[in-house]
């Protein structure tokens, strides 16, 4: 059975989804376009520093539908990102809405500065 | 920092290149015409349009349906903060599609499903495919 999906998903175009990366004061954010993604069909790797964000799309037309332009079709969207040490690896949230994937990674806390008292001898 | 940077130089890389011409779509390279990239079909019972606008509101659409044309409007706004790399289209959009048969106006429904806007609109019954029946003499 899965191979007859691998074989299934070969099938469909691969691309890499645009992404927005930026940063604000409690984090890094990334947004990437994943129009037609149901949340089932997508999957979110962290491996190493590598994080690495798959989803298959698809749209699902009806029988007997004839197409007379089509300028997007079912596909496959990859895409890995580098991530720094300074994200907290266990605190990242995902979160897909309306075919965009929000991905925050908040910075590690800062250790506090800590004064050395000194012993005088 | 959060690397995949090249955002100061759109060069690819050569794996980058090696790699889009892998995912490359065998309909060609459509996507770059307009946006957002639309599908237009039809079956016996209706005309469907499909665009992809993933992170739009179904609120901040605007459809107008003139007597041959279905107007479709809006705006993408992108997120506030210092960006590393920024890919993702924004702004205003605005595309025009010629409707060839008549429609039933009241019936036309639109809906967004995971960042795909899908309208459909009711053939008129006149262009409707039927079934005549042929009395033998």
């Amino acid at each position: 059975m899965s191979e007859i999906t691998k074989k299934e998903e070969r099938n469909v175009p691969r691309y890499r989804p645009a992404t927005d990366i930026l940063e604000r004061e409690d984090g890094f954010y990334i947004y990437i376009d994943l129009p037609g993604v149901k949340r089932e069909d997508m999957t979110i790797d962290l491996q190493e520093d590598e994080l690495t964000v798959t989803g298959v799309s698809r749209l699902g037309q009806g029988e007997g539908e004839h197409f007379v332009e089509m300028q997007f079709g079912d596909s496959e969207y990859v895409r890995s990102i580098s991530i720094t040490d300074i994200v907290d690896r266990e605190r990242i949230k995902a979160n897909l809405e309306n075919g965009v994937l929000e991905l925050l990674l908040p910075k590690v806390e800062k250790t506090q500065p800590k004064r050395i008292e000194i012993q005088a001898g | 920092m959060v690397i995949d940077f090249n955002t100061l130089y759109n060069f690819p890389s050569r794996f980058d290149r090696m790699f889009q011409e892998f995912f490359r779509s065998p309909m060609g390279d459509d996507r770059r015409f307009a946006y957002p990239p639309l599908n237009l079909s039809n079956d016996d019972e209706a005309i469907y349009v499909r665009a992809e606008l993933p992170g739009v509101k179904i609120e901040d659409i605007e459809l107008t349906l003139t007597d041959k044309t279905l107007v479709l409007k809006g705006e993408r706004s992108a997120p506030q903060g210092k960006y590393y790399r920024q890919e993702r289209p924004s702004g205003v959009f605005n595309r025009v599609i010629n409707i060839g048969v008549p429609v039933d106006r009241d019936k036309v429904t639109a809906a967004m499903t995971d960042g795909v806007l899908t309208v459909t609109l009711p053939k008129a019954d006149e262009v409707k495919p039927r079934s005549i029946n042929i009395e033998i003499a």
